[in-house]
């Protein structure tokens, strides 16, 4: 044996940490690539062709895309919001009502704040407050945000969020709980009142109310 | 002498691995980087491989098949590079 | 050879470390393509070190077509910046 395939051989574990060691998901996933190319190197080194062929075409090539897809479509929060606001999201006139300025600070704030998770935000318009609930209910969007007063609001939690309605115009519900989680500890920056529905679907079958 | 004459090249061709290499440590600008490492780096391969050329001349056909598909591989790739880390910047 | 082969080792290191200590995603690109590049080279050297036509072969198909994985992945990423 000669000794340059021992320091190719010690490439191999050096990229697999820093595979492991990533936090960055689109990161890890070039990691993955340049794993790929010196585990293909190694192999064809030690004399297995079959096997490098494979790891190249397979396990950088095929694997790498995949992931890539994957992570990219997992790695979503997808915001429900009214036709009219989600309207006024995309174009540049920027019209002086309250409603709207809001909305926009809240989708700025909550990029910032998604993107430090390595998250994107996406906006789905729905044209009235009932579509938009449906969409939650059938897990269409992770979360939906508008005025509670547009909505169908349970009367038990009217009491409690009558404090925090009267300082923020808009209402966040979000079904997955671990987003929940995550926007709870950054709540100041937001703007919005937070409401985890499971916790709210929950509580309603224990009261009966339907 | 072709001994020599391939082994020149190798080592020119090591050389331009280390000059196109280099500045990607350094704190200089995306499309920089891409220019050196692309010119240089793939020179560098080029020279080498034309080296191995003249070592064995028996396996001709595989090693210019790995010159052609270098340098077109590395330009088109130059090219997709910019565009893609340009238009990210709008 | 060995010695070319150690100083190749050597330049695969550099963007290897370039790699690890990156934060912006197409500098860590650019070290990818310049890796995946390197190590076919490599290959091919080490198949007319040891004088094996089949190592050859697996190494020029990797240099011709492991650029192509590259190219579709900076289209990924390059969508993903854009939402």
């Amino acid at each position: 044996m000669d000794s340059y395939i021992y320091i190719i051989t010690a490439l191999l574990p050096l990229t697999a940490g820093m595979v492991v060691l990533q936090v960055n998901p689109y990161h890890a996933l070039i990691m993955r690539g340049i794993l790929g190319a010196v585990a293909a190197m190694l192999y064809a080194v030690l004399g297995a062709a079959d096997v490098a062929l494979t790891e190249a075409l397979v396990g950088t090539m095929l694997a790498i895309t995949l992931y890539a897809v994957a992570v990219r479509s997992s790695l979503v929060m997808r915001l429900g919001v009214l036709q009219e606001e989600g309207m006024e999201l995309g174009s540049n006139s920027f019209v002086e009502g309250k409603s709207k300025d809001h909305v926009q600070q809240l989708t700025n704030a909550l990029r910032t704040l998604l993107a430090k998770h390595y998250m994107r935000l996406e906006l789905a318009c729905y044209p009235n407050p009932k579509a938009l609930h449906q969409a939650l209910l059938a897990k269409e969007v992770h979360a939906t945000c508008a005025q509670p007063s547009q909505r169908i609001t349970k009367e038990s939690y009217e009491n409690k969020q009558s404090t925090s309605l009267e300082r923020y115009p808009y209402q966040t519900q979000i079904r997955v709980h671990r987003l929940y989680e995550i926007l709870q500890t950054e709540l100041s920056s937001l703007g919005t009142t937070l409401i985890d529905v499971d916790a709210v679907d929950a509580k309603d079958s224990t009261e009966g109310n339907p | 002498m072709i001994d020599a004459l391939s082994y020149t090249c190798m080592g020119v061709g090591i050389i331009f691995w280390f000059w196109g290499t280099l500045p990607l440590l350094g704190p200089r600008s995306v499309l920089f980087k891409l220019h050196s490492l692309s010119v240089a780096d793939t020179l560098g391969s080029m020279l080498i491989v034309i080296g191995l050329l003249l070592k064995i001349p028996r396996e001709w056909p595989l090693l210019i098949l790995a010159i052609l598909s270098l340098s077109i591989w590395n330009t088109v790739l130059g090219y997709v590079l910019a565009y893609c880390s340009n238009t990210e910047e709008h | 050879m060995t010695v070319v082969l150690m100083a190749m080792i050597l330049a695969l290191l550099i963007p290897i470390y370039e790699a690890w200590q990156e934060d912006d995603i197409w500098q860590t690109m650019l070290a990818f393509a310049s890796i995946a590049t390197k190590t076919s080279v490599m290959i091919l050297v080490v198949s007319v070190l040891r004088d094996d036509w089949m190592i050859g072969v697996v190494g020029a198909i990797i240099l011709s077509v492991g650029n192509a994985a590259l190219m579709l992945l900076a289209h990924i990423i390059k969508r993903m910046g854009e939402l």
